[in-house]
């Protein structure tokens, strides 16, 4: 513990390269962009602990691949564009040290 | 086909195994529902269980995957980088570090060692109602009849609120936990917190690490690894959270406290879960319907108390008491028979738990105790601690701490608060 070694930020998507996952080909989240422009806050975006949400331009880009299942989300979005399934088949988040 | 079980229950995490290793043992044809690929896989907590609530639920808990005791609780009150700390360093041993993911594991399989029967990767999609009463569930094409429906599928609770139970979760009942589980060696875990052999550490903290909104960090000392996390109360975050939450986790593990501990560390994985927050709003109308009860999260069924977060526990002491309810019901599921199970809930530690601190939540809402206490305690600290000549007297270094911070009033009428709901 003696020695300074400078901790970096480790960039989300390398995070995220520790879980395992089964990704079903099928998406369990479907997101209407169409109302995501009118909406003020875009809570989404800051909220989902693994970034399926990002900015792109003014649009909101969604992909779910790496979503969790939290169900953050869903209960977060206030222009109700989410539909939100659980993954069919035992496929998406596999926790196993949690 | 029509398939046909004395009792199903939805979902094997801590509620729903629970309640199958009960109703098993009761000799029940019981069968459980599991999304997962195997019971755990779904699951994810901060990281400690109270002991003896499981114990009541499920026998030989030592032989259960138990990582360490934990001995030492830390609070912390942090901010601008530093830290106000109250240690508590005890011999009890009331609760344990895991990880959810095998405890839920060991107690499903308990529940199959006791007759039940486990099927896996199947999702519940609603509740089979017909005439007023709960006949099975719908998964998909199928359809699965059981006298009785025990629902445990946690607090994202689709199911209930497809079936028309519940209304639909709403930012200010919930809380979003996450978590880094971060690989220690255990000769690090223990000589970094001061620890031996399975003796665990729970450090809870509060301030600045959750941008002033209501919630709050933990870590907890697991066998060889650290899990370290936030919780955020959705309420206030989704208008005024400004950074990406991952960043808030990120700058806690990078901290100035935080850091020392992690130079070595590998990150073994990264997970989410929401959190039952507002528990009077989130518990249903009624915990049970014709045919069906409620249990675990699914039910509200948590307490955080600031010092101490209360889930696991909960649900499998309300897993046991849904089985030991639908066993006495001797074939009657009615909503009236079945009413049992709400007398047993609230008579039991978790109803008078939940109700003795239900003012709790409503501290959440004094925003000061997540900015301005924590600022007031680190500056008083400073007043006194860091000297180079004069020294302070405490009255004076106190008033010059809050002045500006806090009006006297203000913090006589936040104390009372606190006094009275805790």
């Amino acid at each position: 513990m003696s020695e300074q070694v400078k901790l970096k930020k480790i960039r989300l998507e390398d995070m995220l390269n520790n879980n395992v996952w089964d990704v079903d080909p099928r998406p369990h989240i479907t997101l209407d962009t169409s109302k995501c422009r009118d909406c003020e806050y875009k809570p989404c975006i800051r909220l989902c602990p693994v970034g399926c949400y990002v900015m792109h331009g003014d649009d909101v880009l969604f992909s779910y691949e790496g979503c969790v299942e939290c169900g953050t989300c869903r209960v977060v979005c206030p222009e109700e564009a989410i539909t939100w399934e659980y993954p069919r088949s035992g496929r998406g988040i596999h926790f196993r040290f949690s | 086909m029509q398939h046909r079980f004395d009792a199903i229950v939805v979902g094997a995490g801590p509620a729903g195994a629970s309640t199958a290793y009960n109703l098993a043992k009761a000799g029940f044809n019981v069968l459980m529902i599991e999304r997962g690929r195997k019971p755990g896989s779904k699951n994810m907590f901060g990281g400690r269980v109270y002991k003896a609530p499981v114990e009541k639920a499920f026998d030989d808990l030592e032989k259960a995957p138990i990582h360490r005791w934990v001995v030492k609780e830390r609070i912390s009150m942090v901010y601008d980088d530093e830290a106000l700390t109250i240690e508590y360093d005890g011999k009890g041993r009331h609760s344990f570090t895991t990880y959810l993911t095998d405890l839920s594991s060991w107690m499903a399989d308990k529940a199959v060692s006791a007759g039940a029967k486990l099927v896996t990767e199947v999702v519940v999609d609603k509740l089979l109602v017909e005439d007023g009463w709960v006949k099975g569930i719908v998964s998909g094409d199928e359809k699965l009849y059981a006298d009785v429906v025990i629902d445990c599928e946690g607090v994202n609770r689709l199911v209930l609120e497809r079936s028309g139970f519940v209304d639909k979760l709403r930012p200010e009942n919930v809380a979003l936990g996450f978590k880094e589980v971060l690989k220690l060696s255990k000769e690090d875990v223990n000589k970094f917190f001061g620890l031996e052999d399975d003796e665990g550490l729970a450090w809870v903290f509060m301030g600045e690490y959750t941008d002033g909104l209501p919630g709050g960090g933990f870590l907890y000392t697991n066998k060889d690894s650290v899990s370290l996390g936030l919780v955020i109360y959705l309420g206030h975050a989704v208008k005024e959270l400004e950074k990406h939450v991952y960043d808030l986790i990120e700058r806690v593990r990078l901290s100035r406290i935080f850091n020392k501990y992690f130079r070595d560390a590998r990150v073994m994985e990264y997970s989410a879960h929401m959190i039952p927050a507002d528990v009077k709003a989130l518990r249903p109308k009624r915990l049970v319907y014709n045919g069906l009860v409620i249990a675990g999260d699914a039910g509200g069924f948590l307490l955080n108390l600031g010092y101490t977060y209360r889930g696991v526990d909960f649900a499998a002491y309300t897993g046991y008491l849904a089985a030991k309810a639908v066993s006495e019901a001797s074939g009657d599921y009615s909503q009236e028979s079945l009413s049992r199970y709400e007398k047993y809930v609230d008579d039991s530690f978790v109803g008078r738990d939940l109700k003795k601190f239900s003012g709790v939540h409503d501290l959440y809402e004094n925003r000061r105790l997540f900015k301005e206490y924590p600022m007031l305690a680190i500056n008083l600290m400073r007043r006194l601690f860091n000297l180079e000549y004069e020294s302070t007297k405490v009255k004076d270094a106190f008033n010059e701490s809050r002045k500006g911070v806090i009006g006297l009033t203000t913090l006589l009428k936040d104390l009372w608060g606190v006094y009275r709901k805790l």
